[in-house]
């Protein structure tokens, strides 16, 4: 049960940040501010970005409206709208800079016009270094980089780059201190006698002052830092941590002092994790639990099970939880995690330490960064500390465009743009091996396409947004006296996503099988169909369904090729240098770009409709994998983490009568453990398709329902009626 | 190589036995019990089922075969005149047409059941089941003696009624039985399965004493067989058997109307609601009472 008065301010929390109203006084009205940062930027001509962002920053931070309210534990300000943000012009402008010096920006956007990719530059994937920052608090962060920057004075080499750098966060820090004063201020004034008023007060001088020093001003300290890297400084924090851990110290030393109760602690726990609930952003926030500490041992904690049993009475779709699963996480807290699933809630992801550390030792990355990596993304992870690394997602490939590339001899059908080699007309195209061989060339040309566009910007990333907010909170980053968003991390990685895999390997085997072996129509003919959207073919469609071999049921041919087509991948991409001193790391993972890059898509010989949606992640076209869950796992298991060093997620969709149970609760575990061997991160939706059309038919009653979609969870009354229909196709296909 | 006639294969099936199991379900039972929700398993011969809904009316089934006809927008199928074939089946791109009772021989069976074996460490394993596996038991031990030899954990899921000599050739080879009980007493066991159950019980006696273990499962369907008299003889029956391991209660649904129709047999479901989880716990603590260890699946491990 949630508390009474976490209840009765439930109200104000899910409209702080979807209708916020600001009392008059307490800042600039948006627009206003909006406008001042735009106008300031004309003052500062000539000025380095870092420092110019630096004071668009502290303009920000001393004018922006504010609310410290008696309903919440975690103060408010007016520019917490990702989509108008007030340093966005700043930026445009910053970017309009860079686009003159590009020279790809030609090809940047033939590759997106004709969705062979979706290429752009990433803001939203940093991962600080939490321990950091919760070491030195606000004002520690500032003292430790003007600390760092009179070393490298004292050295003698101190370039105006550096220089600008150290600026860039002396002002910008200097601002989040004036902007805690602001909030205290506020908070005391409104305080009128109300005790939990007065005790946020005492919080906000408390880390205005110094390093948080309770658990709930080690909260109010994430929560802060988020909001003013996001919501401020425009580049977004894309992990909370590994909370039961980086909490636990904070949690036991109250206890022991009882200076809080456990009850109290979770009251804080709810609306901390009811502030990502109320911001609803459709991707959400995520964060880890468990894993093992440097012995090897489990480091499940009694925080790692109230954080569970908090986030499940809040009912909501983020912040989301990754699960990091090693051989000795307790069989306890699994089961805690997988029951959970079966009361339908699905935003738990469960992700293998053991193949985090396979993929990422892969890069030469040590097993210590795995261990102690956090998530930044939907499954994605980061190393933490001494090693950080910032890893860019700036490009999703879309695998199915090479195939309509092949068909079309270099040429995408409906934008008639040129994207790739010429490999011969269909009628040249002999046997399957010169089809397969052409493909690769297509898919081949893309990759490099999508390289050289991404390490061309990609040199320009401390010019398009210095990271103020984050170098600051990146230890590599203050001893180098590199943006950390640039180059200044232990590592410096970029992620090329691919699109569409199963839906490749299914249209592969379908010209394999019907062209070349059954030979029921030629690859000209078969071109004439995809030009026609199957149109008067619906079934030669329906027998490329039926008879071909698909993805995802443990099928030989299929599954040959998907290895194939997987180590092909891992091999093209992985390790090429980036242009910020990184690599480029390989990831099937496709987030919303599988409906994105789809609608850009022809018909395919999968058997796909002009437009479509492709298949997800790892995961198998939906609908296709009608042989059980063991024979989706076999399929899966061809494709290893080691290759695959930024992610690899499946999705499975489980009917409730094969997990219900002790039974079912073994069995799945076993099944978790047995993914978890090659693949990286698995998660699972657990429905029958009658209680989805239930929930259809009475949405409020199924208000709570939710549906695991890509890398996040939405309900599934608040899904359009057509992705619904998806689901329950899907589900229908699951045998009782 | 012997063959058998089977109507699924079921993978990650956690009822059959521990772990995670491929359950092959065989075709043909002695048994007609009116609330079997696998009726395509009763019948040992192969049988086409047909779902209208399903149907987009194409007529290539037609083509194939005279037992379909599409007439008036319309898909007569003329079951009395159809041999079983398949050959509609493989035709039918929309899923309308299934072929229950396909053949394979204990080599290719083997394979199948193998593909999973990764997935039955900690126990899990391979079932046989059916419809009545044994009533195959040459097939059957021909098969599990492939799969002993691999190492594989084997249960055979059985409702008692076929001659010892056929529990005799799988004895060898099977780690756990799976034996059903329907009723204790023998005329209402006739009543709803269309036999009594002497030799059941007997064949249960003289399994107990071979010393294999074997579970006991009970499907439980309401104002049939959850009469608290019926209930005790059946405790006082099971008390007194020293290998086995659990009772599992198997509660009621009637979901399997669809089955019947599909392969045109007279649908006998019971019209009762399935017993919620109290009704079913009465019935294990009537049977712990007399020491039996009892799996009541709609309180464990909720």
């Amino acid at each position: 049960m949630l508390t009474k008065t976490f209840t009765q301010d439930l109200e104000y929390l899910r409209k702080k940040f979807q209708a916020p109203v600001f009392e008059k006084g307490s800042g600039l009205d948006y627009e206003t501010l909006k406008k001042r940062v735009l106008d300031s930027i004309s003052d500062m001509e000539g000025l380095p970005h870092p420092v110019i962002k630096a004071k668009a920053f502290e303009l920000i931070a001393r004018n922006v409206q504010i609310e410290v309210s008696s309903h919440d534990w975690f103060p408010s300000f007016g520019c917490w709208n990702r989509k108008d943000r007030p340093m966005a012009g700043l930026l445009r402008k910053f970017s309009e800079k860079t686009a003159a010096l590009l020279t790809k920006n030609g090809l940047w956007e033939n590759l997106n016009t004709s969705g062979s990719s979706a290429i752009w530059v990433d803001f939203d994937h940093s991962v600080p270094d939490w321990d950091m920052i919760l070491k030195f608090g606000f004002p520690g962060l500032r003292e430790n980089a003007r600390s760092w920057r009179c070393r490298h004075e004292a050295g003698g080499a101190m370039t105006p780059e550096q220089a600008a750098y150290f600026d860039g966060i002396d002002i910008t820090y200097a601002a989040i201190l004036e902007l805690l004063d602001r909030f205290h201020a506020y908070a005391l004034q409104h305080s009128a006698g109300k005790p939990r008023l007065i005790a946020v007060a005492a919080a906000l001088k408390a880390l205005h002052d110094g390093p948080p020093q309770t658990f709930y001003q080690v909260l109010l300290t994430i929560y802060l830092f988020f909001m003013f890297s996001e919501h401020i400084d425009y580049l977004q924090v894309r992990s909370l941590g590994n909370l039961d851990n980086l909490l636990l110290p904070w949690f036991e030393q109250e206890l022991e002092k009882q200076s809080a109760s456990e009850a109290e602690m979770r009251e804080r726990l709810d609306y901390f994790l009811m502030q990502w609930g109320a911001i609803d952003n459709y991707w959400g926030h995520p964060f880890y639990l468990g894993g093992t500490d440097e012995q090897g041992c489990s480091r499940i904690n009694r925080l790692s099970f109230i954080i569970l049993e908090e986030f499940e009475k809040l009912q909501i779709t983020s912040p989301k939880i990754q699960l990091k699963i090693a051989r000795n996480t307790p069989d306890e807290f699994l089961d805690a995690a997988l029951k959970m699933i079966r009361r339908s809630n699905s935003s738990l992801v469960f992700v293998g330490e053991e193949s985090i550390a396979r993929a990422m030792t892969s890069l030469g990355m040590t097993e210590a960064d795995a261990r102690t990596c956090d998530i930044r993304g939907c499954y994605e992870f980061a190393a933490r500390g001494r090693h950080n690394e910032n890893d860019t997602g700036c490009a999703y490939l879309n695998m199915l465009k090479p195939l309509e590339l092949v068909f079309n001899n270099g040429i995408d059908p409906k934008t008639k743009l040129h994207i790739g080699p010429k490999t011969g007309l269909p009628e040249e195209l002999q046997s399957f091996d010169d089809f397969y061989r052409a493909y690769i060339l297509q898919l081949s040309h893309i990759i490099e396409a999508d390289i050289s566009v991404c390490n061309e910007f990609e040199c320009f990333l401390n010019q398009l947004n210095p990271a103020n907010v984050f170098s600051a909170a990146v230890q590599n980053s203050l001893l180098t006296a590199k943006d950390a968003f640039h180059d200044g991390c232990f590592y410096n990685n970029t992620t090329l996503l691919n699109a569409g895999f199963a839906s490749t390997v299914d249209a592969l085997c379908a010209v394999r099988e019907m062209v070349y072996l059954k030979k029921e129509v030629t690859l000209a003919g078969f071109k004439e169909i995809l030009d026609a959207n199957w149109s008067n073919h619906e079934k030669f469609r329906l027998k490329i369904l039926k008879d071909c071999p698909h993805y995802g049921n443990g099928n030989p041919v299929a599954d040959h090729y998907a290895g194939m087509l997987g180590r092909f991948l891992s091999t093209k991409i992985n390790g090429r240098p980036n242009s910020r001193g990184g690599l480029w790391k390989a990831s099937i993972h496709s987030a919303r770009q599988f409906i994105e890059l789809g609608k850009k898509t022809g018909a395919t010989p999968d058997g796909r409709f002009a437009g479509e949606e492709m298949s997800k992640n790892s995961s198998p076209v939906m609908g296709m994998d009608r042989s059980g869950v063991t024979a989706l796992i076999r399929s899966a298991a061809v494709l290893d983490a080691g290759d695959f060093p930024a992610d690899l997620p499946l999705d499975v969709m489980l009917h409730p009568t094969a997990v219900e149970g002790e039974e079912g609760l073994t069995a799945w575990r076993r099944l978790i453990r047995e993914y978890l061997l090659k693949g990286l991160a698995i998660h699972f939706n657990v429905f029958t398709a009658e209680t989805l059309r239930e929930a259809q038919k009475n949405p409020d009653k199924y208000a709570g329902l939710q549906i695991r979609v890509c890398g996040w969870n939405v309900h599934f009354v608040k899904m359009a009626p057509e992705e619904q229909e998806m689901y329950i196709r899907r589900a229908e296909n699951l045998a009782p | 190589m012997h063959k058998a006639r089977y109507f699924d294969l079921k993978r990650f099936a956690i009822h059959d036995g521990p772990g995670i199991r491929t359950t092959l379900f065989l075709k043909g039972c002695p048994l007609s019990c009116i609330w079997c929700h696998n009726p395509e398993g009763i019948s040992a011969a192969p049988e086409l089922a047909f779902y209208p809904m399903r149907c987009a009316l194409c007529g290539d089934c037609e083509q194939m075969c005279s037992c379909h006809q599409i007439t008036d927008a319309a898909h007569v199928f003329h079951r009395e005149t159809c041999l079983a074939c398949g050959r509609c089946e493989e035709v039918c791109l929309h899923g309308a047409l299934e072929l229950f009772g396909k053949f394979l021989d204990s080599g290719q069976a083997a394979a199948l059941l193998l593909e999973d074996r990764r997935f039955y460490r900690d126990g899990g394993g391979i079932t046989l089941s059916g419809g009545e596996p044994l009533m195959q038991s040459e097939f059957c031990a021909e098969l599990l003696a492939l799969l002993k030899e691999e190492g594989i954990h084997c249960a055979v899921d059985t409702c008692g009624e076929v001659p010892w000599k056929a529990f005799e050739r799988v004895l060898p080879f099977t780690d756990l039985f799976l034996y059903d009980f329907k009723v204790a007493d023998s005329a209402l066991h006739k009543t709803f399965t269309g036999c009594g159950n002497k030799r059941i019980l007997a064949n249960l006696a003289r399994l107990d004493q071979t010393g294999i273990p074997f579970e006991i499962r009970m499907p439980m369907i309401p104002a049939h067989n959850m009469d608290i008299e019926e209930l005790e003889k059946a405790a006082v029956i099971l008390s007194g058997l020293r290998h086995l391991t659990a009772v599992r209660l198997l509660p009621y649904h009637a979901q399997a109307h669809s089955k019947y129709q599909a392969i045109g047999r007279t649908d006998t479901l019971p019209q009762v609601p399935s017993p919620n989880a109290d009704a079913l716990e009465n019935v294990a603590e009537l049977l712990r009472r007399r020491k039996l260890r009892v799996i009541n699946p709609l309180t464990n491990g909720q």
